[in-house]
């Protein structure tokens, strides 16, 4: 309980920072969800046929599981804030519409006779009889679909879009529960009181209510308005893959780049999902840099030539030309550090069955089962690849989280697991690696990718991304990746006190 | 006057009304009454153009209903609705006031107009004015009801069900009420009913309506007396009120052919025993004829003892 109020005092800005962005992204998807929804409904009422009609599609709007829609949204409005909003207005319409409907449709029909008998307009009889009479529901609705807005805005952290949703990601990614706590306590708590505050509110008159709906538009577009005249004038977006390795290389481009280059403000996308996604947003424009390894480059990202180099160098030349000719992007020079792939289990079992290398398992794999991240069970230089070079035959396989996979075979749950190199628990849960003694497993170092046009307009950026080229060892890379993911330290913290050490940084 | 030239009205196949000719005049309290289904609340909404008629045309004071601006046509006519039909989310004064509302009439005139009709309906306006539908008994929501169909001073008043849901000592009041207020308005009434018994009450003329089909038009005491059809006889013989007339006395078998001595005063059948009781106490020898048979006084106690047995 003290480490997590610790945690609170120490990240209280940033997490204040993060509940002001999750609230203004949910007050914004709301309102514009409002805006739809209620006139949709009132303009529906008269004609019923359709009304059922948008009920329908709003429905399986909503069935539709949320990470799809921002997935689906990335190729139409790229990644951050906006498309973030738009699924969760998508979300927020049902309730919103089915309530109004329902509410409208539901008023006495003796009340609706009375009006039309006394020769009300059309304007009279919406605003002082039908939509009063429905307010009750209408609120209702809004109440469900700010809870609904609040819960779901946790996921936009996923595309960049920020909000009290990073700290659950980075917590899960990090195995770091206090940030996770923080985040969803925080959250759950928002939720709860924007419920109060509309129950309060659904006491207020009809016409106090369109004034302050009104208040707050005009407050949420200048607060959007100042925010963009604020931002200095170059902006450069750095994302990075989910864990806290990607988070701390982030955090060193950031450091370099604003040290030599002081009009431009770079800003960061931690923990911004799977490499298809941080691909897809460097060439939609919408990320301009993100570190990748060389063996996903030449695995999964490049059409594959007929023979991939497992030599570092040679495997980095590969990949630069690819990446080049087919996508025109620009590869900059590689850090010293290897990420590889690799076999772990506990090390009681690595010594009863005298295991040192992949070759020594597979005499006995039969017995053990195994457990691997998604991507690496998939991937042709994941275990199917490996499986065929090594003869593999594990008594089950299965795919993990891969934060979990290793406390896993610590819990004895599994016998055998995927690692990276530079993973720090393995030291942490006192696991041994298997020697790759048939050079299966190609080469992965890490360097900054970016567009080639955007290195060409930017050589500054270039050379400061350079410093990095040969540096970084495998043992450093560990030691902070223990500092984020175990220790629970921040990245930032990490990442500069490291280049201060090199002498990188001021 | 209202005129209903061979309305007719067809809801998906299934006739509602057939070919319907109707006069309402001028100043008249002319009650449609029938039974659950008839039509005759159809009818009514046709006058206001809540209901269009399918075939057939209904003008008012010489001008087609079909062809009126239909917000300025429902601004002269007042509606009472079944159970008062008040906006919940409105005062008793918003509520009184809706129609002005719709004419613009400025807020000093409206509140002092509520304030009149509210006194004129027995609702004390300090009381009421602020209060909101959910505070008011039946009772007084359907006065309510009724000041808000005044209000703009409308030359006709519909009204629909009005005091069905109201218990008999309230329906009593009301239907005192409506009286009083008709008189002293001078205005068209038009009301709706399933109860024969209110029909008669307030009734000047009454038209009985059946499955669509108009049966009878009259003055209450000659349709009762001389009911067009087996079925409108049925409808208004409760076994008291079509007893009290003095074509029944005849036809329960009492009366005499006259004979040269007599000096009988006459009196027609749709007379009721009261008027004949009424002119026993101050004459009490008199013999009264109807339809040429003569009644002695003694023929109104038998006649009264008869029908105190069968009741």
């Amino acid at each position: 309980m003290t480490a997590f109020g610790n945690y609170l005092v120490k990240n209280g800005n940033d997490l204040l920072a993060s509940l002001g962005q999750h609230i203004f992204i949910s007050l914004v998807a709301a309102l514009i969800a409002i805006v739809i929804a209620i006139p949709l409904a009132v303009a529906l009422v008269n004609h019923r046929r359709w009304g059922e009609v948008v009920l329908q599609v709003t429905g399986v709007v909503q069935t539709i599981p949320s990470l799809a829609v921002l997935g689906l949204l990335i190729p139409l409005v790229g990644i951050g804030t906006v498309p973030s909003i738009i699924a969760l207005v998508l979300y927020a319409i049902m309730p919103i519409f089915q309530n109004t409907y329902a509410g409208l449709t539901n008023i006495d029909p003796l009340l609706i006779e009375a009006a039309d008998a006394f020769g009300m307009s059309r304007r009279f009889k919406l605003f002082r009889v039908q939509l009063p009479l429905a307010m009750p529901m209408i609120l209702s609705g809004i109440r469900i679909a700010v809870v609904l807005i609040i819960g779901t805005a946790t996921l936009a952290a996923l595309i960049g879009g920020g909000g009290l949703g990073t700290y659950i990601i980075t917590g899960i990614q990090t195995n770091n529960d206090q940030a996770l706590i923080a985040g969803a306590v925080l959250s759950a708590i928002l939720a709860l009181v924007a419920s109060w505050l509309i129950k309060v509110l659904s006491r207020v008159s009809v016409k106090k209510l369109l004034y302050g709906l009104g208040i707050l538009a005009v407050l949420g577009v200048s607060g959007g308005i100042y925010h963009q005249a604020t931002q200095p004038k170059e902006t450069i977006t750095i994302a990075g893959k989910l864990g806290g390795e990607p988070d701390i290389l982030i955090h060193m481009y950031k450091d370099l780049i604003e040290q030599d280059n002081p009009n431009v403000h770079v800003v960061l996308k931690p923990n911004f999902g799977g490499t298809t996604f941080l691909f897809k947003g460097l060439q939609s424009g919408k990320i301009d840099i993100y570190p990748e390894f060389t063996g996903t480059v030449l695995q999964t990202l490049v059409k594959q030539p007929k023979h991939v180099s497992h030599d570092p160098a040679k495997s980095y030349q590969q990949a630069k030309a690819l990446l080049k000719k087919q996508y025109g992007l620009d590869y900059l020079k590689p850090m010293k550090y290897q990420n590889n792939y690799s076999l772990a289990l506990r090390k009681q079992d690595a010594e009863k069955y005298h295991l040192k290398t992949i070759s020594d398992l597979s005499q006995v794999s039969t017995t053990l089962t195994s457990a691997f991240d998604t991507d690496f069970s998939q991937q042709k230089d994941g275990y199917p690849g490996l499986k065929t070079a090594y003869g593999l035959v594990f008594k089950s396989v299965q795919t993990m989280e891969p934060s979990l996979r290793y406390q896993a075979v610590a819990d004895r749950k599994v016998d055998v697991t995927d690692a990276y190199t530079t993973d720090p628990q393995i030291r942490q849960y006192h696991l041994v690696t298997l020697k790759d003694d048939k050079s299966f497993f190609p080469a992965y170092q890490g360097a900054p990718l970016m567009k080639a046009s955007f290195a060409k307009q930017h050589p500054r950026v270039v050379k400061s991304l350079n410093q990095l080229n040969g540096k970084v060892t495998t043992k450093q890379m560990q030691e902070m990746n223990y500092q984020v993911t175990v220790k629970h330290r921040k990245a930032a913290t990490v990442a500069r006190e490291f280049l201060q050490q090199q002498h990188l940084l001021k | 006057m209202i005129e209903f030239e061979n309305v007719s009205k067809t809801y998906e196949q299934q006739p509602a009304l057939n070919d319907l000719n109707l006069t309402i005049n001028d100043g008249e309290l002319f009650v449609l009454v029938g039974p659950s289904g008839s039509g005759k609340t159809t009818l009514l909404k046709m006058i206001n153009k809540l209901i269009e008629p399918t075939t057939g045309t209904v003008k008012i004071d010489g001008q087609d209903v079909g062809a009126a601006d239909i917000r300025q046509l429902r601004h002269q006519i007042g509606y009472v609705l079944q159970a008062g039909a008040l906006f919940p989310n409105m005062t008793v004064e918003q509520n009184a006031a809706i129609q002005l509302d719709q004419l613009d009439w400025d807020v000093r005139q409206k509140h002092d107009r509520i304030n009149e009709l509210l006194t004129r309906v027995d609702l004390d306006p300090q009381t009421y004015m602020e209060r909101m539908p959910s505070e008011l008994s039946g009772g007084e929501a359907q006065r309510v009801g009724i000041v808000r169909a005044l209000a703009s001073q409308p030359k006709l008043i519909l009204m629909d069900e009005p005091f069905s849901a109201l218990d008999p000592l309230s329906r009593r009041r009301l239907q005192q009420l409506v009286l009083k207020l008709h008189q002293e308005l001078a205005c068209t009434i038009v009301f709706v009913t399933h109860d024969m018994q209110e029909a008669i009450k307030l009734a000047d003329r009454l038209a009985v309506i059946h499955n669509g089909d108009l049966l009878q038009v009259g003055r209450p005491q000659e349709i009762i007396a001389n009911p067009a059809s087996e079925f409108v006889a049925d409808f208004f013989d409760d076994g008291t009120t079509r007893n009290l007339f003095l074509s029944q006395v005849l036809k329960t078998g009492f009366g005499r052919l006259p004979e040269p001595a007599d000096q009988p005063v006459k009196l027609a059948g749709t007379d009721t025993i009261f008027t004949w009781a009424d002119l026993l106490n101050q004459h009490p020898r008199q013999l009264v004829t109807v339809d040429d048979l003569v009644l002695e006084p003694q023929d109104l106690l038998s006649y009264m003892s008869q029908i105190g047995q069968v009741s």
